[in-house]
């Protein structure tokens, strides 16, 4: 592959190659309960090769941008939920900076507790393996670099809910969350993700959910041009269980997303819902992966996404149904909207069926905003440009109203947005 | 119309059925001669449907006992098509949807089916147009769903006006109309009805299955038959839905737990 | 009486082209260097240009690796097993059909293409491919006339160098893609047509690919002009013979539309599949790509797949003139063993231009088909369309339907849209046409022919009919 004239000037011989290598000679040596997934990871990232668009799964997407960013741990950030209202009664938040114990000091409600040693022992890694993505790059970074899991259980019969905030500044902000769902437990999860510098945050989340558990997950993750994104969200739905899983996701130079879900005997229920912005330069990339290993599975999948500026967006929808997985019932739609004719998007739903009492649907559209609504809205006073958003905004909502109760009551995503592109230069 | 020399269309001796490995018809026995119209009233549940789907030989109905005799031949032993052309006819309560397939085209190769089973000619397209276009009047419909797919996007009343058009096209010698009144608005049936009354003649029998005495406010059944648990427990003649009408089905339960009783007393004997 | 496991159990039909024609063949030795396309060069008496073009293919071929991206598994190929020039003995190409071997015009007429003046069908021109060579083409006369030319292309190479220097190699480089370029290096035969300006061609024209060889490599190379205001029908068919070893089949079609002039290319393949243990069959990497290049032309491909042991295949529209029209109808049956990896690519460049794909694939017994397809609207592409649809009918628990559909779209004025559905065959829907009279088999076809009728409708008349048969044929003892 010829290298192109565009290339950054940080990029140097070495490129992201020599990047994972500078990174895993200033990581500090491995310690602590996960000193063995960090000799793991560290020997993984020393012998795989670093994702390139030769690869199937990064054909689109240019992570360049990671070579512009310290081949370091981050150095300590105090942990704050910036600029959030306070959470709800009854509403835990943890605040998480990679370093920390993000339970030290906190009374968890009933019903949820912390693993214990040989318990995490145990769970750790087992849906990373669960649903193939366990030897990923971003995945092995993670591995290599993370010095704390959050570990928790929601135990059986009980209702919960749980706010995660991060902040990452300059340097690599690792997050490794696990999460035990006991049979008939259920979890509202909000999550946001923020950047304050040219930082990488790598995250992966692990959940298994028991027989009839029930988990609502809202990832918000605000981004800066000069900062990166790398999430791997594994879940292990057992039947009867039900994951909905609603991501929004914009400002980040570079945002990949790999959402992966294993119903592992089927007859569990998946809903995604996924919202990616990319304006200027950015690049924001979905791959999701759902495995039914099990017959009367349901899913139900929408991805978004509104690329403006020169901004790239990249959506890759794998479904497999095996034999194994009779009367499955898929439905995935990928809807984008192109306001810019410097902007590209790339989408290809991937659907694999070998079983034949199924319902598998799935339909693309890639356009702009419909001229017919825009002159409907036009023709009753509104400007062209209100309208225009308007429309956009109502676009967005489709995948933003169902984010869990939490992740709502921190402010409309839109103002959020322009408040994280705003906040770049304070501490 | 009964006359007792008319020619024995069906005979139902004994009939038991299973769906997988739910037994759902214990014993039915009747018997159908031509120019008869039978009707099978019941709750949900009572086997009516089943009754139906096993005489036109569903392949998810297993018949565990018993026999049906079709003019004088083993109806039983004979696929499901075999029985279409030799001239029993179900009209489904659900009739499928079949995306894809003409429904003039299924008309046609169905109708001459039967045909060529008759000894009879196949029509050509054009001569088949000429006779659908005939029989379209008897259910009052639009040549317009000749041209779609089979029930595709019909509307409950069109799919069923699209059974009786099958019955009207292939001519059987015994209808089982199934339900066919569920879902029809007060036209509907209407026309249904009329169809089906247009289409008995002295040389063919109808077996109704029916919830509801509206339909039989419109087509006058020469006997009735009440159904529950896999058995016909009662039959009477027309005043009989009248009364189910007035009585509801409860007295039937009372009977039906009376003659269950008497089963398990009676067990012991028949072991011995 | 029909239980579902009862389809299952209905014969399989065999494949009933499987005849070999037992005829004096001239064959070279087997396995490729630079002097073997010099060799086929000289045997076919060619000008400098197209020797230099085998030569530049093949030296680029040496530098390129076999792709490996699509759903297939094969063993390898032994590119120096194989024998890369064929052709039955007799004299040049005859003047009159009288002259041809009657054996050969025995084997067309057993393949349902009478070539001789009394059996010939009447409104459609035949040109016949024996292994690696022309044998005849019917009606060349007449479509002469209307200034349309019909031929070989080893002729056309002769009678029309000017045509073919200006066309061949101008939309499939041969450089494209490592069959393309194998093709390009070592291509025997194929058909030529060209339309000139403002010609509506009076017939269906047709060519038909026999391969009789056991051990020989196909590599046919067809190119057809439409100039402006022009427009062609045009078909081909496929069949080889039953062999336990797998023949490679490497082809390159080229399509060249000028402004308001059309192209309709037809395929309805059927080369041995296979046995149902998959021993045997051919390995079909096609390349075919039609560029529209003028304003308001169009491009329309069609085909029914149902042979081969491997099909790799992609018929191409790149939509260069403002308003031109790309369509690709595709049904692709796979049954036991087979595989096939088979799409399009609309690459909308200019404005306004539209694109429509319809894509059928039935999957059964232990086979693999899989949909893969690229939507590209380039920058300057506004205003242009595209509406894909990709439906998938599976029969049986051990078939794979995957469905590989890209979207790339550039421009903001555009509107892309892909919709696609799985199904089968239900046990009601067949008791239903049962339970009206209709048998089992007809049921099963019927309903198979109704998935696949919006391809189908697209066929010229006088092949419709013969894919619903053949469709139906392969499906034999496959449902349930």
């Amino acid at each position: 592959m010829v290298a192109s004239p565009t290339v950054r000037v940080s990029v140097g011989g070495g490129g992201l190659e020599g990047w994972t290598r500078q990174l895993l000679e200033r990581l500090p040596a491995p310690a602590g309960a996960l000193a063995a997934v960090q000799e793991r990871g560290r020997a993984a990232l020393a012998a795989l090769p670093v994702p390139s668009s030769r690869q199937e799964d990064w054909r689109f997407t240019d992570l360049s941008l990671l070579t512009d960013l310290e081949p370091a741990p981050a150095g300590a950030v105090a942990a704050t939920a910036g600029d959030l209202p306070p959470s709800a009664p009854g509403v835990v938040r943890l605040l998480l900076d990679g370093r920390s114990d993000p339970l030290a000091g906190v009374t968890l409600p009933p019903g949820l507790s912390a693993l214990n040693p040989a318990e995490l022992v145990q769970a750790l890694g087992h849906t990373l393996a669960a649903t193939g993505c366990e030897q990923h790059w971003p995945v092995e970074l993670n591995h290599a670099a993370s010095e704390q899991v959050l570990a928790l259980r929601v135990a059986s019969r009980h209702s919960v809910t749980l706010e995660l905030v991060s902040t990452a500044a300059a340097g690599l902000l690792p997050l490794r969350l696990l999460l035990i769902l006991e049979e008939k437990a259920e979890l509202d999860l909000s999550q946001l993700v923020q950047a304050r510098g040219a930082g990488l945050t790598s995250l992966v989340l692990e959940a298994h959910l028991a027989r009839s558990a029930r988990l609502h997950h809202g990832l918000v993750a605000l981004g800066l041009p000069q900062a990166a994104l790398l999430a791997h969200l594994a879940l292990e739905q057992e039947p009867e269980s039900a994951v909905t899983l609603v991501s929004a996701t914009a400002g980040w130079g570079l945002a990949r997303l790999e959402p992966r879900v294993r119903q592992v005997d089927g007859g569990a229920n998946t809903t995604l819902r996924g919202l990616q912005l990319v304006d200027g330069r950015q690049i924001a990339d979905t791959h999701s992966h759902v495995l039914f290993s099990g017959p009367e599975g349901e899913l139900d999948q929408l991805h978004k996404a509104v690329a403006d500026g020169a901004g790239r967006s990249v959506f890759n929808g794998a479904v497999r149904v095996p034999r194994a997985a009779q009367r499955t019932n898929a439905a995935q739609l990928s809807r984008s909207l192109l306001l810019s004719d410097r902007a590209r998007i790339d989408t290809k739903p991937e659907l694999e069926i070998v079983a034949d009492d199924v319902k598998c649907a799935h339909g693309a559209t890639v356009s702009c905003l419909q001229t017919d609504e825009l002159f409907y809205l036009q023709s009753r006073g509104l400007a062209a440009s209100q309208a225009s958003d308007l429309l956009q905004r109502a676009f967005c909502e489709e995948v933003l109203r169902e984010l869990p109760a939490a992740a709502r009551s921190w402010g409309s995503f839109q103002a959020m947005l322009s408040a994280a592109g705003s906040g770049e230069d304070r501490p | 119309m009964i006359r007792p020399d008319a020619p024995v269309l069906l005979e139902i001796r004994d009939l038991h059925a299973r769906v997988e490995a739910k037994a759902i018809l214990k014993g039915v026995n009747l018997t159908i001669r031509a120019g008869e119209i039978h009707a099978v009233m019941g709750r949900n549940g009572s086997g009516k449907s089943t009754l139906s789907k096993v005489l036109a030989g569903h392949p998810s109905y297993t018949v565990t006992g018993g026999s049906v005799t079709y003019r004088g031949e083993n109806l039983l032993e004979l696929d499901p098509e075999i029985r279409a052309r030799a001239g029993v006819f179900l009209g489904f309560q659900y009739p499928v949807e079949i995306p894809g397939v003409s429904n003039l085209e299924f008309l046609r190769v169905s109708t001459n089916a039967r045909r060529v089973h008759r000894g009879e000619a196949e029509l050509d397209t054009f001569e088949f147009e000429d006779l659908v276009r005939e029989r379209l009047q008897v259910v009052q419909m639009d040549p317009a769903f000749l041209e779609r797919s089979v029930n595709e996007g019909f509307s409950g009343g069109e799919k069923k006006r699209n059974e009786i058009l099958q019955m009207a096209l292939l001519e059987p010698l015994v209808a089982i109309l199934d339900e066919t009144d569920s879902g029809l608005d007060i036209d509907a049936l209407r026309i249904v009805a009329g169809g089906v009354n247009h289409l008995a003649t002295p040389d063919t029998a109808t077996l109704l299955i029916t919830h509801y005495q509206r339909l039989l406010d419109a087509i006058t059944p020469d006997y009735v038959h009440v159904m529950a648990a896999g058995r016909i427990l009662r039959t009477g003649g027309k005043e009989l839905a009248l009364e189910l009408e007035q009585r509801g089905y409860d007295w039937v339960d009372a009977e039906l737990a009376a003659l269950e009783g008497a089963d398990a007393d009676r067990q012991p004997a028949e072991v011995a | 009486m029909s239980s579902p496991q009862a389809v299952g159990d209905l014969v399989s039909q065999p494949y009933k082209y499987g005849f070999v024609t037992d005829i004096e063949t001239e064959k070279i030795a087997k396995g490729l260097s630079e002097d073997v396309v010099r060799l086929i060069s000289s045997k076919k008496e060619e000008p400098a240009f197209l020797l230099d073009f085998r030569l530049r293919a093949y030296r680029h071929w040496l530098t390129m690796v076999e792709p490996d991206w699509a759903a297939l598994g094969y063993p390898s190929i032994d590119y120096q097993e194989i024998i890369y020039y064929a052709a039955p003995k007799q004299q040049a190409k005859k003047a009159s059909l009288d002259e041809v071997d009657p054996k050969l015009l025995e084997t067309f007429d057993k393949l349902g293409i009478p070539l001789s003046e009394q059996k010939r069908l009447s409104n459609v021109a035949v040109d016949a491919v024996f292994d690696s060579v022309s044998i005849a083409t019917t009606y060349k006369e007449k479509l002469a006339e209307h200034g349309v030319i019909f031929c070989s292309i080893s002729e056309a190479v002769k009678e029309h160098p000017e045509l073919i220097e200006a066309y061949l190699g101008t939309v499939v480089p041969s450089n494209d893609n490592y069959f393309a370029a194998l093709n390009s290096a070592v291509f025997s035969d194929g058909s030529f047509v060209f339309i000139p300006k403002g010609v509506e061609c009076p017939m269906e024209l047709s060519t038909y690919f026999r391969i009789n060889s056991g051990d020989t490599g196909q590599f046919e190379r067809t190119l057809i002009v439409a100039e402006e205001g022009a427009s062609v029908s045009y078909l081909e068919g496929c069949t080889a013979p039953m062999f336990d070893t797998n023949q490679l089949h490497a082809a390159v079609v080229e399509l060249v539309v000028l402004d308001d002039a059309s192209i309709k290319y037809s395929t309805v393949q059927n080369w041995y599949a296979g046995d149902e243990n998959g021993v045997g069959g051919i390995y079909n990497f096609v390349t075919k790509r039609g560029q529209c290049r003028g304003a308001r032309s169009k491009i329309s491909w069609t085909q029914v797949e149902t042979g081969s042991a491997i099909t790799w295949k992609y018929p191409s529209c790149v939509l260069q003139g403002a308003d031109s029209v790309g369509e690709f109808y595709s049904v692709a049956l796979t049954n036991n063993r087979q595989q096939a990896d088979t799409g399009t690519k609309m690459i909308h460049v200019g404005p306004r231009t539209r694109s429509t794909i319809v894509s059928k694939g039935i999957s059964a017994g232990h086979s693999a088909n899989s949909y893969r397809g690229l939507v590209q609207i380039g920058p300057k592409a506004e205003g242009a369309k595209n509406y894909s649809q990709c439906d998938s009918m599976l029969i049986g628990d051990q078939a794979a339907a995957n469905t590989y559909p890209y979207i790339r779209s550039q421009q903001p004025q555009a509107a892309v849209e892909h919709e696609a559905s799985t199904c089968r065959i239900s046990e009601d829907q067949l008791f239903y046409l049962q339970s009206r009279g209709i048998g089992f088999e007809e049921a099963v076809s019927m309903m198979v022919s109704g998935f696949c009728r919006d391809v189908f409708n697209q066929l010229p008349m006088e092949f419709a009919a013969e894919a619903d048969k053949l469709l139906a044929l392969k499906l034999e003892g496959s449902v349930g």
